[in-house]
This record gives C-alpha cells, structure tokens and sequence, in this order.
C-alpha cells in the first residue's frame, strides 16, 4: 500500500494548503461540484432523441392545461406515476389492451411539452401514464374523484367533491395567460389556440378540466399506434 | 462566560434554534398526520389539507424549516469558535433570520392553499424562491465575511462541509427553479419532460447531498471532539472523504430516473457514481465511530452521545442502503415503493433528526448558560425516538419489498397474479399503521426534548457546569 500512501500524501499535500486560504478553498469546491453537474445536465441538451416530439404528440389543449394546472395544485403527483417502465409486468398492468404495440412503456418524445415533468416518484396508486385507454369513462372519473369509493372500494385516494361545484368553475382569462406563457418557453400554441380558450371552458369545472387531462394521458401515441397498425 | 458573550454573537443562535423546535413540531405532526392518511382517507379534509397537498408541506417543514434552522444554528455557533472572532454583521444576521422565518411561514400557507410547482422540495412557487435567494446571498455575505476576517489561520475540517453546502446549494436551487412566471402564483418550468426530470433530481438527490449530509457533517465534526474532549480520529480521512464525497455526490441523481426514457448512458453514469459514493461515505462515518469509541464507556451515561451514535449508525446504514438500492435490478423491485420512503426517513430520522437532537442537547445549556434540566427526559427521548425510527423503518422495508413483489408477480399462464390495486393497498395496510404509530412516537420524542428545553430555557444564566455522568453515577453509587 506504499504507492496509496504516497498518493495521500501527494493530495493532502495540495489540499493542507487550501485549507488555509479561504477563496482557493471555496474556488476548488466549486469546481469540485461542478464538473459532474455540467457533464450531467448540458450533453442531454443536445440529444435529439431527448428532444424530438414523436409524430403525433400535441400539446394541451386550453381544457386539458387547466386540468393539469389541478393535477399539480391537488399534488396528484404524490402518489401517481406517469412513468411506465419497460418491465413486462408493468406493461401488462398499464397497458392492458396493447394500445401502444408491442412496447407500451414510456418513451422521452411523449414528454417534450411537459412543463413540468408529472414523472411522479411513488406509486401509491396506479400509473396514469395511459390513463385514457384504461379508463376512458369521464363519467367513471366523475364518479372516482368525488368519492374514490364509490368506484373502487377499499381506495385511500383523498374525495375531490368541491371540484366540481359552481365555485370551481374556470377561468378562461387565466388560462389563455397560461399558454401564453407556456408559448414563450417553446409550446408551440398557435393563436387560434389561444382565441379557443373561451369556447372549450366556459361552463366547465375544474373537475371537468382535469378528467380531460387524464383522457388526455396516452392518447396522442395510441392513436399512432393504431394509425400504425 | 460573559467575556464570551462580549466577543460571539449567540442571539442569532438561539433565535435558530427556536425556529428549529416550531418548525420540528409542524413538519413532524403534519408527517405523522399524513402517515394515517395512507391508512384511514378520511382523515383527508378537503381542499386544504388533503395528502397531496400536505405532503410538500411536511417535506419542506422538515427540510428548509426543522434542518436548515438546525444547520444554521450550529453554523453560526461553529463559525465564530472556529475563527475566534464575532460574526461579520450583527444586522445581517437578524435580517436573515427574520425573512428565513418569513419565507417558512408563507410556504406554510401556500402549500396547503395549493400553489405548488410540484417538484419535489422544489415546490415552492416563485415569489417564495426570490425571497429564499435574498436571505442565502444575505447569509452567504456574513458567513464568508466571518472567514475572511478570521483570526484562526486554518480552516477546521467542519468549516469545509459547511462552505461546500453554501457553494452548492445556491447552484442547485437556482438552476432547479428556473421557470416563467404567468401571474403571482403560478409559474412554469423552463425545462420540459425528459430534461426537466434530470435537472429535477440532479436537484433533488443534491439536496440530500448537500442539505441533510455536509452540513451535518460539519455538525458531527465540531460538536463530536468537542463534547468527548478528544480529536477526531484521523485529519487524512477527513481530508479525502470530504474531496472525494463533495466531487461523487453531484452526479448521482439519475439513479432516480432508472428504467426511465432518461439516456443510458446518464443511468449508467447515475448508478455508477452511486456505488462509488459508498466508500467516500463510510469515510466519514468511520471517522465518526472511531472518534466515538475513545470515548466509549461514556456512551452509557450520556443520551447525547447515544444520539450521535445512533446518528452515525444511520448514517452508515443509509448510505449503504442508497447505493444498493441505485443498482438497476434492486431499483426495478424498490423504485415507487414505500422502501424508498423508508430509505429516505432512515436518513431523516435516524442520521439528520438524532445529530440535531444532539445539537440541541449540547447547545441550549451552554448558550443560555444554565443545566439540562432533565437528563433522565432526555434519555427517554433517546429510546422513544429510537423505537419509533425502528418501527418506522422495518415497517416501510415490508410494505415496499411486499408491494414491489406484489407488482411483478405473475401465474403460471404469464397473466398478473394481482391485477386488482386496491387488493395491494389493503396488504399493505398493517405495515402503514406501523409507519404511523412508528412516526408518532418519534413524536413524542421530541415534544419530551421541547418540554426539557423550555424549562431548561427558563434557568436560563444559572451558570453551566460541565458534569461528566459517569462520575456522578460512582459516587450516588458510594
């Protein structure tokens, strides 16, 4: 071990001198944290396959945004995933009818409009990834989030009642500076989209909004899958 | 004492450490609360406090409001010892705790109000992170002012961890939370999908790096030599565990995006570099072990001493557990389980909870210049808080290996054997009451401490006095 001493002694060498210099001290931590940072998050940047919307994918429409402007408030992402794994047993359970061929996991192009990813961490309740083809009921929805027991007994899932009384209905104005906003960091919404605002949320509730963002979830690719097919 | 007094600056301490106790009794009731959510729904009141929404509001009380309090409060306390002179600025000191407690105590409001970015401990909407960003640069100006004012020449090894963590975390948080704002309240990642979950757990996996593990490294190393009277093991294990840890932990966050679209190269290197931060790991706890066992019939006597060494276990076991649980095929089983939770709580409770306990314990006599004034409730809070996290633990490794297994098993004729959620959720059941009841005694644990505390706080200038336990117990036994 005479070499590994030697290397200690060369390293402890340098850095006993730091140690009594304040700014070089802090100057080579922060370049000791850097180099894995950068080497980590710039190169993905540049990656198309990281990058590229599969054909198909389009972005929220003005309800659909709304209703993921609720999943994020409600914090359904702490307990649903949106993430399904290339595993046979969780494509088997998330995508039950082969609605996305042969490979139903999730795939990056799906996400490219995603701001923020709903990648989710714990799945104290199904992945959503593919809700539409799961569930495609809106009324089974309905029915799920006033009261989850209703649908499946023995749920934990908190009841969500209040999002579809009178006083959650949406507001259009907020919405349309949604997307706006949205545009500026690259979703493509044309200006018609936004002028659609009005005709897709007036007289909808935040519930409404938020089963069309989960009927939206996995639609776009088993569309092309079927297209494929 | 009073000359003391004169050259450091020990309000700003205390005004920590009471904020460390408020926001330690909000994080841990609303996590106990949550803890039988998971079990009884209805506990759930809507909208406010329904789980998804008090979920971030326990994570970000625990981390930025119980943590931080106790790493700013040992840092300050450590910073104007180990340079032997008064904190740079007085004023800024104050000024910072008072916007930290103003940027807690509106992420208080708006969590449960549901204004959430919904990333994970990034949720904060983004007036909240401005004013964050104001009171670090505030705290950044007087901590290295401290510095470089100093006059102790060399920088102590527990002064490193702590300059790492205010380099780092300023990088992470900004990078993280950059987003566009589209009113008061609402903002959006500038980042999407793939992209915004790599820069998601580079900061999300940092924070643990850099929030609960340097900081209180710093804290172990300092207050450890200092409460044994002895040095620490070895200054070259220090030496190299610190380089090697602050340049391995920076890449390990795509080890939460296995099996994800994420490239693979980026899990490979994630994974990689998870196994490697093993060892710079267990530099640091060994460190700690071997400062402790000079010191090791002294472990009997003082709870303590027992809580950092129960804090360095689970730093140990936890560090241990991370890079096993970063492997591809561990991860396929653990990944969106409740072992992860179980995972991350034998790091908040077991290494970050016991080592502030510690901190506590070792700080409010000597600051308020008086005796513990119960060292048997102290005591009982070293072995309620150990049970709970026991509990806590075992009870999550169960229920996640169960749920994991319970999700990938399949019958004969290839179709799954439990199709049917709800049946998982009610197996789990039993290991989630566990959790609960686990948690709140870890509760109770601390309610005992705060209550020691308070009348410890009200002998305040009683004059401290240095009691070794040990040679108490001999003569009550003459």
């Amino acid at each position: 071990m005479n070499w590994f001493d030697k290397l200690l002694d060369w390293f402890s060498g340098f850095t006993e001198q730091w140690e009594k210099h304040g700014v070089k001290f802090t100057a080579y931590t922060t370049v000791a944290v850097l180099i894995g940072g950068i080497f980590e998050l710039i190169p993905p940047f540049f990656l198309t396959k990281t990058a590229e919307p599969i054909a198909g994918t389009r972005p929220y429409n003005a309800l659909e945004l709304a209703g993921r402007d609720i999943y994020q408030r409600e914090g359904c992402n702490n307990c649903h995933t949106q993430m399904v794994r290339p595993f046979k047993w969780e494509v088997d359970r998330f995508d039950p009818q082969h609605s996305y061929g042969k490979d139903g996991y999730s795939k990056a192009g799906e996400f490219v409009y995603d701001h923020p990813f709903l990648w989710g961490s714990k799945r104290t309740g199904p992945d959503l990834a593919h809700e539409s083809q799961i569930q495609p009921s809106a009324e089974w929805h309905r029915t799920h989030l006033i009261n989850p027991r209703d649908t499946a007994k023995g749920s934990i899932m908190p009841s969500y009642p209040w999002l579809f009384e009178e006083s959650s209905s949406l507001d259009a104005k907020e919405i349309a500076a949604h997307m706006k906003g949205l545009r500026k960091i690259g979703v493509p919404y044309t200006d018609e989209d936004i002028a659609s605002v009005a005709s897709l949320t007036t007289g909808k509730t935040e519930g409404d909004a938020l089963i069309a963002y989960l009927l939206k979830l996995g639609k776009d690719t088993a569309e092309l899958s079927k297209n494929l097919q | 004492m009073s000359s003391f007094e004169q050259k450091y600056n020990d309000g700003i301490v205390k005004g920590f450490l009471i904020s460390a106790l408020v926001w330690g009794i909000a994080s841990m009731l609303v996590g106990v609360w949550i803890a039988f959510q998971m079990v009884y729904p209805e506990l759930n009141i809507g909208p406010y406090f329904t789980f998804g929404r008090l979920r971030p509001l326990h994570t970000n009380a625990a981390i930025f409001g119980f943590a931080l309090s106790i790493i700013f409060a040992t840092g300050y306390h450590t910073v104007q010892r180990l340079c032997r002179v008064r904190i740079w600025s007085d004023k800024l000191a104050n000024l910072h705790l008072a916007l930290y407690n103003l940027s807690i105590i509106l992420a208080a409001i708006t969590l449960p109000l549901g204004l959430s970015q919904s990333k994970e401990y990034a949720e904060l909407e983004w007036p909240l992170d401005l004013l964050i960003v104001i009171w670090f640069v505030i705290f950044i100006v007087n901590y290295f002012g401290t510095i470089f004012t100093r006059e102790e020449k060399q920088l102590y090894v527990a002064i490193w961890f702590y300059i790492a963590s205010w380099v780092t975390i300023p990088i992470l948080f900004i990078v993280n939370n950059l987003s566009i704002p589209v009113s008061w309240i609402k903002s959006y990642s500038v980042y999407a999908g793939v992209y915004d979950a790599n820069i998601q757990w580079w900061y999300g996996h940092n924070a643990v790096a850099f929030v609960l593990t340097t900081p209180f490294l710093g804290l172990m190393y300092y207050y450890l030599p200092k409460h044994i009277k002895q040095p620490i093991y070895s200054h070259r294990l220090s030496i190299i565990h610190f380089w090697s840890l602050i340049f391995i932990y920076i890449w390990a966050g795509p080890h939460h995006l296995l099996y994800s679209p994420l490239p693979d190269w980026l899990q490979t290197t994630g994974m990689v570099f998870s196994i490697m931060l093993w060892m710079p790991s267990w530099g640091g706890m060994l460190n700690g072990f071997l400062t402790l066992t000079q010191a090791k019939e002294k472990i009997k006597t003082d709870a303590t001493l027992k809580m950092i060494l129960v804090g360095i276990t689970f730093y140990g076991m936890s560090t241990f557990e991370g890079p096993l649980l970063s492997i591809r095929s561990v991860s396929g089983l653990g990944h969106n389980t409740d072992w992860i939770i179980g995972h991350v709580h034998g790091g908040t409770l077991g290494w970050v909870g016991m080592m502030s306990f510690a901190a506590i314990y070792y700080l409010v006599p000597r600051i308020w210049n008086t005796n513990l004034y119960s060292e048997k409730l102290a005591n009982f809070h070293f072995w309620v808080a150990t049970l709970g996290i026991l509990l806590y633990i075992v009870s999550m490794w169960v229920s996640g290996i169960t749920e994991g297994s319970m999700w990938r098993a399949i019958d004969s004729t290839g179709a799954l054997k439990y199709p049917n959620w709800v049946q998982i959720t009610e197996t789990l059941k039993p290991y989630r009451l566990f959790r609960g009841i686990g948690g709140g005694l870890y509760f109770i644990g601390l309610l005992t401490m705060i209550y020691n505390v308070i009348r410890t706080i009200r002998t305040s200038g009683n004059g401290f006095k240095e009691i070794d336990l040990r040679v108490g117990l001999k003569e009550a036994k003459a």
